[in-house]
């Protein structure tokens, strides 16, 4: 298959792209600009896609990890407590494994990339890359994907069930209350009840 | 070769955007008057006149922001608007970009634009700036998904994620007969992902202005320009997918698309002059409670005229 010169420098530029800012998410100090550090390196990735005439993969990469980035940064705003994410934070941990791990995998990957024999198959004349791939998954490949995505789902669901029964304050099926600001104090940040108010000596009653 | 494949497409689409960001904020402003609302200046010469002013304004800043989002947010927000408008199809062979699955890139334009906006409000380290970029967030993602099952059932009948297709798909019936629900649904999303009117939540002047509570110059006039570019395009996509976008007789393709876009814009801008706000809490509900279920309906609607 022929291909022009434009082709070959977008590949270039892109892949380029992918991997420098795939590298900046390792730098940055904060989840916000991590994420999306690594949004754009996905979205790199997509116009590769797009390149090798996998449109609809490519496409579908950009409004999936768009979403799934965004939700990501702010799920983790939410639970690091840093609210604005733009406070400088360590954004590393376990860096030698780490390491050990990118290392073994590049090498990997770079192998499978560089020795295995690809297929020089020329694109079929008539190429309708949408209407194959949905072929292709509610075909023959229907059961697979079918399956994967109930076990998704089912995964989900459980995980949410398991880690959802032990709150931060105590288990869920208990009623959990949070710990006093003094040692057995009042619960922090409840509201005022009426009746605690009387035994605590109802100090608005007594100016009267 | 060139002229055809890059030149003409890059003519096309910022002449639809520069053109058509200055027709949304001279109808907007015809509207309000018509409405009775108070008026300063002529509204042919108003926008342009505060486009130069905002151009000579210094541009604020704050304490410590993250600046090259900043400052890149809302050139990335109108990129997301040019690429909109680079799928609209003009004419049978009149499109910037006739991507196979072009219908599935605008779905992507509309979640990245919420990237961008909540990008814009998070930078600026600013409070408001950053409620009005948490808020969108929740909000943007109910619009996408109802956006979503909209666009899947204009696809449907074309048999097609191009939209070329769906537009030759409505030669014998409009999608906006064909599916009723679909149109009303997605002027909405339209009026929420531009942040217009009523579901103006995310720049609201309850935050003070929003995620562009901090800027100021030149970059609120790309901010302001970029809103009004995507309201352009989101009227190129409802006019394609449901009113036959380039279709109709006796006019050229390229002017009925005009035609009908315009019509959109009026409809839309009315719409945002009209319509009561929201607060952004009720807002998220009626997206899921309602407007998903309603989007649901049409996708079981289109699905079932396809059949």
């Amino acid at each position: 298959m022929s291909h022009g010169i434009g082709v070959d420098i977008s590949f270039f530029l892109l892949a380029a792209l992918a991997v420098y800012t795939g590298w900046r998410v390792f730098c940055t100090d904060s989840m916000v600009r991590a994420s999306f550090f690594l949004l754009l390196s996905f979205i790199a990735v997509g116009a590769i896609m797009i390149l090798l005439t996998a449109e609809y993969l490519g496409v579908a990469m950009f409004f999936m990890m768009a979403v799934e980035m965004m939700v990501m940064a702010l799920f983790m705003v939410m639970f690091m407590m840093n609210p604005a994410g733009l406070n400088p934070m360590k954004m590393v941990h376990q860096e030698r494994a780490a390491i050990v791990a990118g290392v073994i995998a590049f090498t990997v990957l770079s192998a499978v990339a560089v020795f295995s024999g690809f297929p020089d198959a020329p694109l079929p004349a008539k190429h309708a890359p949408v209407v194959s791939l949905g072929l292709e998954m509610l075909g023959d490949s229907m059961l697979i994907f079918e399956s994967a995505a109930i076990v998704l789902l089912a995964t989900m669901i459980g995980v949410v069930v398991l880690s959802s029964h032990r709150g931060r304050y105590g288990a869920a099926d208990v009623g959990s209350m949070p710990p006093g600001l003094a040692p057995d104090g009042e619960p922090a940040g409840q509201p005022q009840n009426e009746d605690e108010d009387d035994d605590e000596g109802g100090g608005h009653a007594h100016h009267h | 070769m060139i002229w055809r494949e890059l030149i003409l497409p890059v003519i096309v689409v910022l002449a639809a955007l520069g053109i058509g960001a200055y027709v949304v904020a001279v109808l907007d402003r015809l509207i309000a008057g018509t409405l009775g609302m108070p008026q300063t200046g002529s509204a042919w010469q108003a926008p342009l006149a505060r486009g130069a002013w905002l151009l000579t304004q210094t541009a604020n800043a704050t304490e410590a922001p993250d600046w090259r989002a900043w400052r890149l947010a809302p050139a990335l927000y109108l990129a997301l608007a040019a690429t909109g408008l680079a799928v609209v199809p003009w004419s049978e062979t009149l499109v910037a970009t006739d991507l196979a699955t072009s219908v599935v890139l605008w779905g992507s334009v509309e979640a990245l634009a919420t990237v961008v906006i909540f990008l814009h409000g998070w930078s600026a380290n600013a409070l408001f700036a950053l409620i009005g970029a948490y808020r969108y967030v929740a909000l943007g993602l109910s619009y996408i998904l109802v956006s979503m099952f909209v666009l899947i059932g204009v696809a449907l009948p074309a048999e097609s994620l191009q939209f070329t297709q769906v537009v030759v798909s409505q030669a014998e019936l409009w999608n906006v007969i064909r599916q009723p629900l679909g149109l009303p649904l997605l002027l909405i999303v339209g009026l929420g992902m531009t942040f217009w009117g009523p579901l103006n939540l995310a720049d609201s002047a309850d935050l003070a202005g929003g995620t562009a509570s901090e800027v100021s110059g030149p970059p609120r006039l790309v901010w302001d320009l970029a809103r009004a570019a995507m309201l352009v395009a989101f009227s190129g996509v409802a006019a394609s997918a449901f009113l036959g976008g380039w279709l109709g007789p006796w006019l050229p393709g390229p002017l009925w698309l005009v035609l009908k876009m315009l019509a959109v814009l009026a409809m839309l801008l009315l719409l945002g002059r009209l319509l009561p706000r929201l607060p952004p809490e009720r807002c998220v509900i009626l997206m899921w409670v309602v407007l998903l279920p309603l989007a649901f309906v049409d996708l079981v609607w289109a699905g079932a005229a396809a059949l």
